[in-house]
């Protein structure tokens, strides 16, 4: 196990005051939460942070944390020495950093060092859970979790199985987590950020309440060719010169596993963009693909390329500076 | 080799075929119903409907609902810094959604 610095977690000195340790968080949080931050990294130094402030503002797990003393480094290994925190009582065993629905985790989102050290935090209970009382029927916790997709399962719609790591709850309080597979049909013209709910797949009710239900945002995976926006999807088209000078046809691949051919007008321009009508993700107002064009420009490795440019400097009169000139 | 029948989940996308009470905005959120109310009354959430009995939030909600539970939560926001955060974020992900990919 690697010793953690929450000191150097937050920047703040071993001897920082309480509020020096809140200004620092508050700082941090705001810059990483990843509300806010899409910066990959941005979320996992969130729960850091949020790890190092739960236990520094907290005067008994600070005092208790202080007696490791600070020749501990951070990534050091260790070991917590027996009946380390003997004498310290802590009025909460939570961890106040994650929540629920971020990248499909849920609460205990803790390092094994904080876990040794404080226990692991109870999960959450949203609203009106807590313990069942006789005769109380609700209905069981709305989960959230977080999965990714194929451009091309938005086109084109799509069965999948995904697994879901879904925190599970044992009576006296302790959380472990269980891999849960569901079999989920992918609706065709689903965006990103939208979220399917699959009813009565949430947590389980309370007495005789219906079951919560399971809240699936929907994030697309990476994609080298195209960029999406909301309903509409962009695709990059390099042209040469001659071909965006003279215009040509090329063929554009669709998400959809279709090729469309779309004809280049002579005097294409980088960067104007040609809409490719109701290509984009499909619904009953279907988005637009659109493609835009840049030129490529071949290098001029070989004599005979570079005359080739030459004899482009001979046959236009062309400054593309005209508009610097002072 | 016998073959399993697999039963797939069939789901409602919530931004297009959901309009929640807010009993069920509170439940899905985890957030308080009085807290959903003075988000409406600052205008984080714009439901339709004279009145909260009668309130209908569309699937849109849910996300900003999310968003809105996890700033107070996380940075201990107040309701006009929740509101001004929101709309700042929404105009970034415009912004961002224009830029061209490195």
């Amino acid at each position: 196990m690697k010793f953690r610095d929450y000191y150097e977690t937050l920047g703040v000195a071993r001897g920082a005051t309480e509020a020096e340790i809140k200004s620092a968080y508050r700082k941090m949080a705001r810059k990483f939460h990843p509300d806010v931050n899409k910066e990959p990294g941005a979320e996992e130094q969130f729960k850091q942070i949020g790890e190092a402030y739960a236990v520094l503002k907290d005067t008994e797990k600070r005092a208790a944390y202080d007696r490791f003393g600070e020749n501990w480094k951070n990534g050091q290994d260790f070991t917590p020495p027996p009946n380390w925190n003997e004498g310290f009582e802590y009025s909460d065993d939570g961890f106040g950093g994650g929540h629920p629905g971020y990248g499909g985790g849920f609460e205990g989102d803790q390092s094994e060092f904080f876990e040794s050290l404080f226990g692991r935090g109870k999960h959450r209970q949203g609203g009106r859970g807590g313990n069942p009382r006789q005769g109380m029927n609700f209905k069981g916790q709305d989960h959230h979790a977080k999965i990714l997709i194929d451009l091309a399962d938005a086109y084109n719609g799509a069965k999948r199985t995904i697994a879901l790591h879904m925190p599970v709850q044992d009576a006296s309080g302790h959380v472990s987590t269980q891999e849960r597979k569901l079999d989920v049909s992918i609706p065709k013209g689903i965006k990103a950020g939208q979220n399917l709910r699959l009813s009565g797949q949430g947590g389980p009710g309370v007495g005789e309440g219906p079951a919560g239900d399971l809240y699936l945002e929907i994030e697309f995976h990476p994609n080298a060719i195209y960029r999406v926006e909301g309903k509409d999807v962009f695709i990059d088209i390099p042209l040469a010169p001659w071909e965006a000078a003279l215009g040509t046809t090329v063929n554009v691949p669709t998400p959809a596993g279709s090729t469309l051919e779309l004809k280049i007008p002579a005097g294409t321009v980088a960067g104007r963009k040609m809409r490719l009508k109701g290509k984009g993700i499909p619904s009953s107002e279907p988005g637009d693909l659109y493609a835009v064009p840049s030129i490529a420009l071949p290098p001029a490795d070989t004599e005979s390329q570079k005359e080739a440019y030459q004899a482009f400097e001979k046959a236009f009169d062309f400054n593309p500076r005209t508009h610097l000139k002072g | 080799m016998t073959q399993t029948n697999i039963t797939w989940i069939e789901g409602a996308v919530v931004e297009n075929e959901v309009h929640m009470t807010i009993v069920e905005l509170s439940h899905a959120s985890r957030t308080p119903e009085d807290l959903i109310m003075t988000w409406v009354s600052e205008g984080v959430l714009s439901p339709a409907g004279s009145s909260p009995q009668n309130w209908r939030f569309s699937g849109d909600s849910l996300r900003r609902a999310k968003t809105a539970a996890h700033l107070t939560h996380d940075l201990e926001l107040n309701v006009p810094g929740v509101a001004l955060a929101l709309d700042l974020l929404d105009e970034i992900a415009q912004l961002r959604a224009r830029l061209p990919r490195d």
